[in-house]
């Protein structure tokens, strides 16, 4: 698919006669490029764990929750006091999140209830210190073509660092999600698993929500593993193809963004990317449909010939 | 609408709005908490912003561009969640995804200035008398709905195999119920914004469920919360001079806590009690039992 | 004795609950390796609360507790199969999983494989090892299971109603995995309703109602006398099969699930003092 995909974009941008690779020479968009790459191979980590979990809504939860953390890191340290505040918020959040898990109360009430609570925390907070006007519109949609080389140094770290917390606990964290009850049985750390694994996706949105705003990291974290997981029922070839998935809908759509420049309309290049991504995800869904038909076309075959013989 | 709208000022206006946006999302909330609809929700308020943004640069009602992108974004989801190697949670994150997305290109991409902020937050004080007379009318739909539908739609809730085995068919309460949170969300948007709306449904319906046992009750005391939230969070915002959605989301997410507190202390002295009582009849129970890991 | 020394369980004088009156009081036994013990008794007896007080799940105190404490040294299969057939795992991948307690933040390496490789053998799913989890039937998923817990190697196996809804090639299947186990010396402590299973595996029963009743080779403690007095009903006989039913007509409900621990909770105090 991905490489249906690739040949398709190579064929429109023959058709335009731009070259789809030249325009990322330039630093501008290579850091871009360059973070897009390294979100892909968070999706194929973190994304996977997120969708095995069923954690869309908690990942959603911690988007929103890094929101007072940079709003109390700015009125602290200006500038320099967003990513320190947005990592406390997110750990403090992620820490919460994890444990709530384990009470009564349904998961999806309490995640909504720690989610509206942070936010509005953070909304009163905003609009107590006044000053930073556009601060919300860049906390959610980012500034993915303006990013210096500190952001992405940055964002890049932390990225290493949620991947490293998910490949090293992999093991574990597969137990866990599969049969929660049972890895109890067997004598695992099923609460420290469920932290660690929260403060992983929480290092991803604040890597993302510090450069290209929250609503590429839910789109990053969310879209490709389930793009994945409709195309295949393997689950290290779902890893393989999120990570692909990412960067080639990553990367189209940064070209994409270009076009629309060139063309003289000023897309937001954060909303462009991930509308790429929702559009990959779609003809996945469609490819995967197919196959399934096929698959019971082939199977109902394969029963007929054995009736046969 | 027997009321004139012009007689009273705009903080008048916004107590009203918020009184019956704090009652509609508590009645609301109830079916969003039992059936567990929270990300649902959530996604359904980013859904309508793309409906939003293209109604404003058409120059059409928003509500009606909001309601539309919500039916069509619902489809897909609804589509995607019947898919075995998708699911519900799922399709909730793609449909939000995906209507914030379209929202934030559209945006981009047309030359009016649409503020983004008030559609995540709100602003309750730019309340119009059509914004009113929208959330009374889904108020008394909403009502209607429970009023005629109710039962099917606790028993829908608590047991829906169960449901399906007695003959009756559990999409028609799941539809219903789809349209109602929808219209909600619709409805109530310009109050507090996509975000804290949410709040406002979830939260006095999550109280009221750790308070009352009686799903009934729920429906009492989910919007009388609703409004108590709506009214303090405002007033607040005008003495402290905050922003008026996240102090009216606040002050619901306080009452969660305190119904958390009154509910858990409700709880210990039954609890000691039967310690107690256990220890009287078997003293040996009060010798200590150590765990196998310290 | 000198078997009593290297007992891979000894309890003496154990009581078992979760921080109220104890569910279960007065047990005392112990299981050999290579020895399996059936664990008897009807619904609410306080089973569960047994095995999850072994694997610390649960409280306890004891004149004398000894059991393995060390990671993956005991391994668990329960009834709970809350487990969803679209998760994308294939069975080898599933057996793997019981490895982990053994090898913390390790990687797997060959002899990891080999010990997962075998496990599979055991059970005889060796030609399903790529077949998807979800894909099985509910017997191969359960003796999969069975084999996610041999891949821990543990010395002590814990099955809860191993024989509950299985079929009869699964049910003789697990019958001949669970005399493989004993023959390599690992120790076993089996609950079920099933008197015929227990006197065609166990070597020895544990009667228990709230208070244990017998502890003997299993033909000495499954008399007719014994069974009703434990059970305060009657013994019934299905398909060939002895049952033990009580008042909650178990037997009747194959499905009928108690993950380890979670019967036991609601139970009220007065019911535990009539049987005192």
């Amino acid at each position: 698919m991905t490489a249906a995909l690739l040949g398709q974009a190579q064929l429109v941008g023959h058709a335009q006669l731009v070259d789809p690779f030249t325009p990322f020479a330039a630093p501008f968009l290579g850091r871009p490029l360059l973070l897009l790459l390294a979100l892909a191979v968070a999706a194929g980590t973190v994304g996977v764990l997120v969708h095995l979990r069923r954690l869309e809504f908690s990942t959603d939860g911690l988007t929103h929750a890094v929101f007072p953390g940079l709003a109390i890191g700015a009125a602290l340290g200006g500038t320099a006091g967003l990513l320190p505040g947005a990592i406390g918020a997110a750990l403090a959040a992620a820490v919460v999140l994890a444990l709530i898990s384990r009470r009564g109360q349904p998961r999806d009430t309490a995640v909504a209830i720690v989610l509206t609570t942070f936010f509005s925390f953070g909304v009163v907070l905003v609009s107590l210190s006044r000053g930073s006007g556009g601060s919300i519109s860049d906390f959610f949609f980012g500034r993915l073509l303006t990013i210096t080389w500190g952001d992405l140094g940055v964002a890049l770290t932390l990225i290493a660092i949620a991947v490293a917390l998910i490949v090293v606990t992999a093991r574990q964290q597969l137990f866990a999600a599969f049969d929660a009850a049972g890895a109890r049985r067997a004598g695992l750390p099923v609460l420290a698993l469920e932290v660690v694994g929260t403060v992983a996706i929480a290092l991803v949105v604040v890597a993302a929500s510090a450069s290209v705003g929250t609503l590429l990291a839910l789109a990053v974290v969310i879209v490709p593993a389930a793009a994945a997981r409709a195309l295949t029922r393997s689950l290290p070839t779902a890893i393989a193809l999120s990570i692909a998935f990412g960067a080639v809908t990553g990367w189209m759509g940064l070209w994409l963004v270009v076009q629309l420049a060139q063309s003289g309309v000023d897309a937001a290049p954060g909303a462009t990317v991930a509308l790429t991504m929702i559009a990959g995800y779609l003809v996945a869904l469609g490819v995967g449909a197919l196959r399934g038909r096929r698959a019971a076309g082939t199977a109902a075959i394969a029963v007929d010939g054995g009736a046969a013989r | 609408m027997g009321l004139d709208f012009t007689a009273l000022d705009f903080f008048q206006l916004a107590m009203l709005e918020v009184v019956l946006a704090g009652a509609l999302a508590g009645v609301v909330g109830v079916l969003v908490v039992l059936r567990e609809r929270a990300f649902f929700t959530m996604s359904l308020t980013h859904a309508t912003f793309p409906g939003a943004v293209a109604a404003a640069i058409l120059g059409v009602s928003i509500p009606l561009g909001a309601a539309i992108a919500a039916v069509a974004l619902i489809g897909v989801a609804v589509g995607i969640g019947r898919i075995r190697s998708q699911g519900p949670a799922v399709a909730s994150g793609v449909m939000l995804t995906a209507g914030f997305a379209l929202g934030a290109f559209l945006q981009s991409v047309t030359p009016l200035a649409i503020d983004v902020e008030s559609f995540l937050v709100g602003q309750v004080l730019a309340v119009t008398g059509s914004d009113i007379a929208l959330t009374a009318l889904v108020l008394t739909a909403a009502l209607a709905v429970w009023a005629l539908a109710g039962r099917h739609l606790i028993f829908s809730s608590v047991d829906e195999a169960g449901y399906r085995r007695a003959g009756l068919a559990p999409w028609l309460p799941e539809t219903l119920a789809l349209a109602v949170i929808a219209g909600t969300v619709v409805a109530i948007m310009p109050v507090v914004g996509a975000i804290l709306g949410v709040a406002l449904i979830v939260a006095p319906a999550a109280a009221a469920r750790l308070l009352v046992r009686d799903w009934r009750w729920m429906l009492v005391l989910a919007p009388a919360i609703g409004v108590a939230s709506g009214v303090l969070g405002l007033w607040a915002s005008r003495w402290l001079d905050v922003a008026a959605g996240g102090a009216i989301a606040l002050v619901a997410a306080a009452a969660y806590g305190l119904a958390w507190l009154v509910g858990s202390l409700r709880a210990r002295p039954a609890g000691a009690a039967r310690v107690a009582s256990a220890e009287q009849r078997d003293p040996a129970a009060h010798a200590t039992i150590e765990k196998r890991h310290p | 004795m000198s078997e009593q020394r290297d007992a891979v369980v000894e309890i003496q004088g154990g009581a078992f609950g979760y921080g109220g009156a104890p569910v279960l009081t007065g047990v005392t036994f112990a299981v050999q390796p290579g020895e399996a013990v059936a664990l008897i008794g009807p619904n609410g007896a306080g089973k569960s609360t047994l095995l999850a007080g072994i694997l610390g799940l649960a409280q306890h105190r004891a004149e004398r507790f000894r059991v393995p404490t060390g990671k993956g040294e005991i391994g668990t299969l329960s009834q709970s199969s809350a487990i969803d057939a679209a998760f994308p795992v294939t069975l080898e991948q599933v057996v793997a999983m019981g490895r982990t307690p053994r090898l913390g933040l390790r990687w797997p390496g060959s002899g990891d494989r080999a010990v997962v490789a075998d496990a599979l053998a055991a059970v005889g799913l060796t030609e399903h090892r790529r077949t998807r989890f979800g894909d099985l039937s509910g017997g191969q998923r359960q003796r999969g299971l069975l084999a996610r817990a041999l891949a821990s190697e543990p010395r002590l196996l814990l099955l809860d109603e191993p024989f509950n809804g299985l079929d009869q090639p699964s049910r003789d299947a697990l019958i001949e995995t669970i005399r493989t186990l004993k023959a390599r010396g690992v120790a076993l402590l089996i609950t079920t309703h099933d008197l015929e299973l227990a006197r065609a595996v166990c070597d020895r029963t544990l009667l228990v109602n709230q208070r244990q009743i017998a502890f003997d080779d299993t033909d000495c403690v499954l008399t007719l006398e014994q069974v009703e007095a434990a059970f305060a009903s009657h013994v019934m006989e299905i398909d060939g099969h002895t049952l033990a039913t009580t008042e909650h007509h178990a037997a009747e409900f194959p499905e009928h699930r108690h993950p380890f621990g979670d019967d036991q909770l609601g139970e009220p105090a007065g019911e535990r003092d009539e049987a005192r």
